[in-house]
């Protein structure tokens, strides 16, 4: 029932299932490597423990995760969301996003945005939105910029995005469609300034061929 | 041991177990667990915002209705809530989401003894599937200690006779689950016992001595470690939607 491995080695339980209490690595004995935990993990003084069940992932060259299937949402920096619009403030619309607060959209926080131009959004407006805070504790917040406009001033190309995770791109010659689809694939992790930046790159390439 | 119990088990032995999860598709996690005839539902709505008057707002509150088979709401209810509620605060993290209430609802389905262990097991397998935070799992079990100081675990409603005695006294423990961990062995124990030897609830019905409530202590102890096993089990298969029941004899 319980097997207790000698050495710290996190290798034996990548791709297992982990269940709430295990102890998936020691970090006293990996003085000098830093470690990136995703969700599902805990650092408790010099140990990670599961507090979600689900597979250990791991990615190089350091990244820990669990994997796991959950109903409710739980509020990610950098992630893409639908949410409906329940109330406007002065300063932020109040969107609900189905997870355990409502949000805040900031009113300044779209492309081109300013006092002078404030959109107006009803409650039940359905929006797309990008989560750029989500701290415990606090309402996350939203904003509506995103790299896609970017590339498009520049380049013309369709898109859907469905929340099932996948994305269709169409557009007039191959060489468009597969750089639209590595900017969206390589701006996974970066932030907003640096996601310009990476399309802006993108673009500069293109154009030069 | 004499198989003396009516149904042909061994004091230790505990009845066929089953578990399944995701059974109710509009709660944000459910469970079924049923041990023997013993069968309870537990469903996990939540995290959503906002806590109840009196409690803190600087954590996650969480509320347990209990619904009986049949008749209505009454103190034992109740008790059996409060125990309930105290248990899973105890392996909640509850500082992760502050300010918002998870609400755990159980649903008796039938009642063949040990009916708040069954609740318990249910409704830590709910909050799994919900993806609710916790600090370990927790497995609960009920011994039942006889006329002359022998213990039997996991006893039917039907009154028991195990060498002719009757039962003059039970608890219902429950205990943290049995971890894996990458830890050297020893390194992380808590005042010199590892952690699954502590116990999370107690609660004690009838007349026993000290003596023989720790040996019901450890009784439970070594039978909640094949629980926790049988537990990873079914959240195993769980993670292939295809097959979201396991039972175990």
């Amino acid at each position: 029932m319980e097997t207790k491995p000698s050495n710290g080695s996190p290798a034996k339980f990548v791709d297992q299932l982990v269940v709430p209490g295990d102890v998936i690595l020691d970090l006293s004995t990996m003085a000098e490597q830093t470690i990136k935990l995703g969700g599902g993990l805990r650092q408790d003084c010099d140990a990670i423990s599961v507090i979600k069940a689900g597979i250990l992932r791991f990615s190089k060259p350091n990244k820990y995760w669990v994997e796991s299937s959950q109903k409710r949402y739980v509020p990610c920096a950098e992630d893409s969301v639908l949410g409906i619009v329940v109330d406007c403030k002065p300063d932020n619309f109040l969107v609900d996003i189905k997870g355990p607060s409502v949000a805040f959209l900031p009113v300044l926080a779209f492309e081109g945005g300013t006092r002078r131009n404030i959109p107006r959004f009803e409650a039940g407006t359905l929006i797309y939105v990008r989560v750029v805070k989500a701290n415990t504790g606090m309402n996350p917040e939203l904003s509506c910029v995103d790299v896609l406009e970017t590339l498009g001033k520049k380049l013309p190309f369709e898109i859907a995005v469905g929340l099932n995770g996948r994305v269709w791109v169409n557009a007039g010659s191959p060489s468009i469609v597969i750089v639209v689809g590595n900017a969206i694939m390589k701006s996974e992790s970066l932030t907003k300034v640096q996601q310009k930046i990476m399309a802006e790159k993108l673009l500069q390439r293109v154009q030069q061929e | 041991m004499e198989t003396d119990r009516k149904d042909g088990r061994t004091p230790n032995q505990l009845r066929p177990l089953k578990c399944s999860r995701n059974i109710l598709h509009r709660a944000h996690g459910s469970a079924s667990w049923s041990q023997g005839e013993t069968k309870v539902l537990a469903a996990v709505y939540g995290p959503k915002a906002g806590t109840k008057k009196n409690e803190d707002p600087e954590k996650a509150c969480i509320e347990v209705i209990w619904k009986p088979k049949t008749g209505q709401i009454g103190k034992a209810e109740k008790e059996c809530e409060m125990i309930m509620k105290k248990t899973i605060q105890s392996i909640c993290l509850l500082t992760i989401n502050p300010n918002t209430t998870t609400s755990v609802i159980v649903q008796v389905v039938n009642d063949d003894g040990a009916l708040l262990p069954c609740a318990i097991n249910a409704a830590c397998a709910a909050l799994v599937d919900a993806g609710i935070p916790l600090k370990h799992l927790a497995v609960a079990i009920c011994c039942c200690v006889a006329e002359e100081g022998s213990v039997v675990l996991d006893p039917t409603n039907v009154i028991e006779f195990v060498f002719g005695q009757q039962m003059r006294g039970f608890a219902y423990l429950v205990f943290p689950n049995s971890a894996l961990s990458a830890l050297p062995e020893g390194s992380y124990l808590v005042n010199g016992e590892p952690l699954e030897h502590g116990i999370i609830t107690s609660v004690t019905h009838g007349v026993m001595s000290v003596d023989e409530y720790l040996k019901c202590v450890d009784r439970g102890r070594a039978a909640c470690a094949k629980l926790s096993g049988f537990l990873r089990n079914s959240l195993q298969k769980s993670q292939f939607p295809s097959d979201t029941s396991s039972k175990a004899a």
